[in-house]
């Protein structure tokens, strides 16, 4: 599956590679824990604190529209506006532009104003694009980053348990791991989509409708937990085969001890180094579900959306894709940044102080 | 080493050898139609094919283009662009049927010396085969256009033994065919020039024959087909023109098919000169450059098609007719034509019947003036059926297709929907699924938007079936009455307007005027648009014409 | 080490059953996925629908139908779409994979090319401009969406700048058969390898980075530079050499996603009828038959892949081998 197009090998080269040996010397518990680690190692890193900052920004721009749409573009941009009109230059214009040369073809909306209203020009429905990127953002990252967290607590869930208990356990989960690797992810998002398809869902107390988020949450939260799962079985398997657990198993400390001293903080240092580049990822992925129109559903918006809308206004009006493709690539860019930066704090491997 | 060629060189060897080819194609022998137009290779383009080549079973219009000039039936529809294509003209029979019996009977004499490609001879017998076949497999109209002959009753039950005992008759030796019929029918002879009455070799499977081509009498044959690659065409070398308006002589000498691709990539590809013409619709946000830039290439032909939105008169809120009424008030058909491309591309409509079909009378009663045409919408008056109707509020979802047409209009109605006080949301579905999904009332679908276009021109295709009792199958996914209305009387008038049609087809359509206004009356749809099909054509395209029924005439077009 | 392969062996084959069946499951869980009345025709009659349903075995309890779809795409070879009535699945899908093969193998060499030019170049000049450049590229590479890039890519080379000189030479979108004219055939594919290589270049150029960086600080190749080797010799023959290897492994698992079909929006985009168009088409109109065969085609690869990926890691580090 194109899913798969955008993996990114950096977290892979985790998945095959041997898992790196606990901390030299044998020293049962490391100084400092992994999150305080990452923190004093972060701040001390400009390219972190950049990254940082601009993912901060680029959260905080998204989390202004509805500001934006009510005091700057004035709309609302969940609703159609084909018959719209707006001031340019003193004339009142029409949104949707019919075309009035040659045969008449064709009808196109109005282009960036580069003004605070239609900024980035209109979609087909005649809706502010700015306005709708500012939210499709919003529902952006919020589905990325929910669909990191499911992802990492099942993965840190199904690496532990299956590399800690080994054995039959292992084996079906291992083969439940390929097996939701190999699987086609598009049937399933397209299958669930049409059964949620306007009824809705109640497990006690949690309620989903199908316009609800949730669903591509768990699709993309559910698609790469093996990419996590494997790395973390593998650490697990490291460590408790690892001479110092050994030891420590023969002098009997119990098993929940050992988990709780030594394999859930190697876990935990896994799983950080993981989330910004799954997150990274998730996003992409968002956008390659809405590619097949399973996903956010309209009228709301998220980047994909806004990209597949900007599909039919490829070569007339670039923009509209343009803008969410780049707002991806940037946001993208960011968190790789920062997840490289808190990958060489963490990873005892890696290089520190380039 | 390869020498280096420029592109340009690498162009010009290019065409070098296509000119060699196109010259060892056509021999100056073979040209005998008009004069030097005769000769040369269609090129078209197409996303995707659509399945079996077996012409009882395809029911794509994409490939019933082709079985024009393919395949014959007893009789067809006129091979001729403009309002004469609707008239159904003899084509392997001598003549028109001698009809008899009360309109129960048809006899046909068949015309001799008609070859199918492979060289054998056309008789009597593969006529009775065809028809048997069409119920063999499991034809898709099987049970709605055939089902009226003798005997079909008991092949609809049991394919596999279908003989149409009684219903088929024929005389090998005198080179006649009756046909019997259970009760007259005004538009059998439309149905026999569908090419699912196709008359195929009597050796022929008695299956699907999926992507092996079976032979025909027509103009042209297929000499190679690959669903997911390409399609060629050539002339049956056993063919001689018999009739130009039934089957005329081509004038390319090969259709080169060709499938993939993108519709963008179509469009550049035509405009590049590396193609002629293109199946799909070329997409919108290429319309306005195209028609500034390539007017001569652009044709406009309207469609017997009817885009609509289907409301479930069985599931709340719409089992008010209040509510569906507002509805048909609120929707500004303008900014609809806009998603659509414009006025050029779609035109406004507020009836079931397109313009120009039989039985359109202009009418217009969900507008700000009603009266003959559209003119706004009246917010006004949807608001206060709404309000009176009390169900303000309630849930309702579209479900729409999954093309950038569909799902803008979805995405309009659930702007109109919430202005009228409504909790709307939409779901989009491939296209393929959707049809079927929006079918079934197990599926409880409120509203959605869908497409019909027009088998032949007869009223009764598109009220009686989008409308009628025989038409709503509960829990099926074929139940193309997606409204779900079943309206005693009205029922009864159609029927009665089908019966009528046997012996005055003109006051018939008056009696369907009087039905399309009674149907919209209980408001089961919103009717959006009469969309026009849009033909994308190479510079070197010539002879356009334009049949309501097979689109564009491919075999009558020249290249040179 | 036998019966690590055969252990292996028997794993995939779990898997794939398992994948079959999920798929054949979740199919018929899926409200409307019922193909009888889609190949049935548009408003056919209940009789046709049912007899339909009859002549497909649609009508067959659920694992009847599943023994006679494997049997089938397995034994018989006479699988046929639900969608396009008529079209033979097994032999679609072989015509489908050279397609396949020559996108991801054309792209597959220009990224380890440049991927590994790349990763050398940047781990050479590390802390340099070049190493800044180069990586900031590979970020950007990685964090586009390739179905965009193809899109933006198509845009120029088809339409906006087709007719200038730089463009006038791309040829339109889709496959020519290398057996038909293998320079035709380059020409066509080029956009969509450097389409698909982009992401990888820069995959790949930051990995194979990342590992020379990592074994400079190994203890033998700070041997070898204290030996007074030359720094060009140390950067290619052992720290590259050494670094390669998980580069390798992971070329494996791409290669065998990609060949199984994962390239689908590359293929969708530039309208290259690949088994990644092929499993596309077939998902958006639920054609169960080419679904289940694409998937278990696809499977067959990734796991294949994941197999051989395992087994190399167990010749490198026993330490995944239990005890």
């Amino acid at each position: 599956m194109s899913l798969y197009e955008s993996e990114d090998p950096d977290m892979t080269t985790d998945l095959d590679t041997p898992p790196p040996a606990p901390p030299a010397g044998g020293d049962p518990a490391p100084p400092l824990g992994p999150w305080r680690r990452a923190l004093r190692g972060l701040a001390s890193s400009p390219a972190a604190v950049l990254s940082g900052l601009g993912i901060l920004l680029i959260v905080l721009a998204m989390a202004l529209a509805p500001a934006y749409a009510k005091y700057v573009a004035k709309t609302d941009p969940f609703r159609s506006g084909l018959s719209a009109k707006i001031m340019i230059d003193g004339t009142r214009v029409p949104v949707m532009q019919r075309s009035t040369e040659g045969l008449g073809l064709g009808v196109t909306p109005i282009g960036p104003t580069w003004g605070p209203q239609y900024f980035l020009g209109a979609d087909n429905q005649g809706r502010d694009v700015a306005a709708r990127f500012l939210y499709g953002g919003q529902n952006s990252l919020f589905i990325a980053g929910a669909a990191t967290l499911l992802c990492l607590a099942c993965a840190a869930l199904v690496g532990i348990v299956a590399g800690y208990a080994g054995g039959a356990i292992d084996a079906v989960l291992s083969n439940l791991i390929d097996m939701i690797w190999a699987f086609p992810v598009y049937l399933l998002a397209i299958s669930l989509s049409i059964v949620m398809l306007g009824k809705s869902f109640d497990f006690g107390p949690i309620h989903l409708s199908s316009s609800s988020l949730i669903l591509p949450i768990v699709i993309i939260g559910l698609v790469y937990v093996p990419y996590v799962a494997r790395p973390v079985r593998g650490r697990v398997i490291a460590i408790t085969n690892s001479e110092f657990v050994l030891a420590a198993r023969a002098l009997g400390i119990r098993p929940s001890r050992i988990l709780w001293r030594h394999i859930l903080p190697n876990v935990a240092t896994t799983l950080i180094v993981f989330a910004p580049m799954l997150m990274a990822l998730n996003i992409v992925t968002e956008s390659s579900l809405s590619f097949l129109s399973v996903g956010v559903q309209a009228p709301n918006a998220s980047w994909g959306t806004i990209l597949q809308d900007g599909q039919a206004l490829l070569y007339s009006r670039p923009v509209v894709s343009m803008a969410p493709g780049i707002a991806i690539m940037v946001t993208v860019m960011l968190l790789n940044l920062f997840g490289d930066v808190l990958r060489d704090i963490l990873d005892p491997k890696s290089v520190r102080g380039r | 080493m390869i020498p280096k060629l420029s592109p340009e060189r690498v162009a010009r060897r290019a065409a070098t050898a296509l000119a060699l080819a196109a010259l060892a194609g056509f021999g100056p022998t073979l040209a005998q139609a008009e004069g030097d137009h005769r000769g040369g290779t269609l090129r078209l383009v197409s996303v995707s094919s659509q399945g079996t080549l077996d012409p009882h079973i395809n029911y794509t219009s994409q490939f019933w283009q082709l079985y024009a000039f393919l395949y014959d039936g007893l009789v067809g529809f006129k091979k001729v662009g403009g309002a004469d294509s609707k008239e159904v003209v003899p084509d392997l029979a001598e003549a028109m049927p001698v009809i008899s019996n009360d309109g129960k009977t048809y006899t046909f004499t068949l015309r001799k010396g008609i070859k199918f490609s492979d060289g054998s001879d056309m008789t009597a017998t593969d006529v009775l085969a065809s028809f048997q076949r069409i119920f063999k497999v499991l034809g898709p109209t099987a049970g709605t256009f055939y089902n009226g002959i003798v005997g079909a009753d008991t092949c609809l039950a049991e394919p596999a033994g279908c003989t149409l005992d009684g219903g088929v008759i024929i005389d090998e030796a005198a080179g006649t065919v009756t046909i019997n019929l259970t009760a007259a029918d005004p538009e059998f002879l439309f149905k026999l020039s569908a090419p699912h009455a196709s008359i195929l070799p009597s050796e022929t499977t008695p299956k699907d024959n999926g992507n092996e081509p079976i032979p025909g009498t027509g103009a042209y044959m297929v000499k190679s087909y690959d669903a997911n690659n390409s399609m060629v065409i050539v002339r049956n070398p056993a063919f001689k023109e018999w009739s130009k308006d039934a089957q005329p002589d081509g004038y390319v000498d090969e259709i080169d098919y060709t499938f993939g691709g993108t519709e963008e990539a179509a469009v550049n590809a035509i405009m590049n000169g590396q193609a002629d013409w293109m199946f799909d619709t070329p997409p919108a946000d290429r319309l306005a450059e195209l028609s500034t830039t390539a007017p001569d290439q652009i044709h406009l032909s309207p469609l017997a098609a009817w885009w609509y939105a289907p409301m479930n008169v069985n599931l709340a809120p719409f089992d008010d007719v209040r509510v569906r009424q507002a509805l048909n008030y609120a929707i500004d058909r303008d900014a609809l034509v806009s998603l659509f491309g414009g006025p050029a591309l779609a035109q406004p409509v507020c009836q079931v019947l397109p313009p120009e079909f039989p039985g359109h009378e202009d009418q217009c009663i969900y507008t700000q003036d009603p009266g003959t045409s559209w003119s706004a919408p009246d917010m006004e008056k949807a608001q206060a059926l709404v309000d009176e109707s009390g169900t303000k509020g309630a849930k309702i979802t579209v479900v729409t297709e999954d093309n950038a047409a569909s799902r803008g209009i979805g995405t309009y109605l659930q702007s109109v929907l919430s202005d009228l006080g409504y909790d709307a949301a939409v779901q989009t579905i491939s296209g393929d699924i959707q049809f079927t999904y929006i079918q079934n009332t197990n599926n409880k679908v409120q509203l959605s938007i869908s497409q019909w276009y027009a088998d032949y021109p007869a009223a009764s295709n598109f009220l009686n079936v989008l409308f009628g009792c025989d038409s709503f199958h509960p829990g099926s996914d074929a139940s193309i009455n997606i409204s779900g209305m079943c309206d005693q009387e009205i029922d009864a008038r159609m029927k009665a307007a089908i019966a009528l049609g046997a012996t005055d087809q003109a006051a018939a359509d008056k009696d369907w005027a009087k039905i399309d206004a009674a149907v919209m009356e209980k408001s089961p749809a919103l009717p959006l648009f009469t969309p026009q099909q849009v033909d994308l054509l190479s510079t070197r395209v010539g002879n356009y014409q334009f049949s309501s029924l097979h689109h564009w005439l491919i075999a009558n077009a020249w290249v040179q | 080490m036998l019966a690590a392969m055969l252990s292996r062996l028997a794993r995939m084959v779990v898997v794939m059953l398992g994948i079959s069946i999920l798929t054949f499951l979740i199919f018929f869980a899926t409200p409307g996925a019922d193909p009888a009345a889609r190949i049935a025709g548009r408003n056919a009659a209940p009789e046709t629908v049912a007899a339909v349903r009859h002549d497909f075995g649609l009508d067959q309890p659920i694992w009847v139908q599943y023994g006679a779809m494997m049997r089938k795409m397995f034994i018989t070879g006479d699988l046929t779409s639900f969608v396009n009535r008529g079209e033979k699945i097994v032999p679609t899908l072989r015509a489908a994979a050279p397609v396949t093969l020559s996108l991801v193998a054309g792209a597959a060499v220009l990224w380890m090319a440049l991927g590994a030019l790349t990763g050398i170049l940047a781990a050479a000049t590390r802390g340099r401009w070049p190493d800044k450049m180069l990586m900031g590229l590979s970020m950007m590479a990685v964090a586009m969406p390739v179905f965009w890039v193809g899109e933006m890519v198509n845009l120029i080379t088809q339409s906006r700048l087709h007719n200038t000189w730089a463009f006038s030479w791309v040829p339109p979108l889709g496959y020519v058969p290398f057996t038909e004219s293998p320079l035709r055939w380059a020409l066509a594919l080029v956009f969509p390898w450097l389409t698909l290589a982009f992401l990888y270049i820069g995959l790949y150029g930051r990995m194979l980075r990342t590992g020379i960086i990592e074994t400079y600080q190994e203890d033998y190749i700070r041997t070898a530079r204290a030996k007074g080797l030359t720094a060009r010799r140390v950067l290619l023959k052992h720290a590259t050499r050494s670094a390669i290897i998980p580069v390798v492994i992971m070329f494996g698992m791409d290669f065998g996603v990609l060949v199984g079909g994962a390239a689908v929006l590359t293929e969708v985009v530039f309208g290259l009828n690949g088994v990644g168009r092929l499993t596309y088409q077939a998902l958006k109109v639920l054609d169960l038959p080419m679904i289940m065969a694409s998937v278990l085609y696809a499977s067959f690869f990734v796991v294949l892949a994941n197999a051989i990926v395992d087994l190399l890691c167990i010749l490198i580090d026993p330490r995944m081998r239990r005890k």
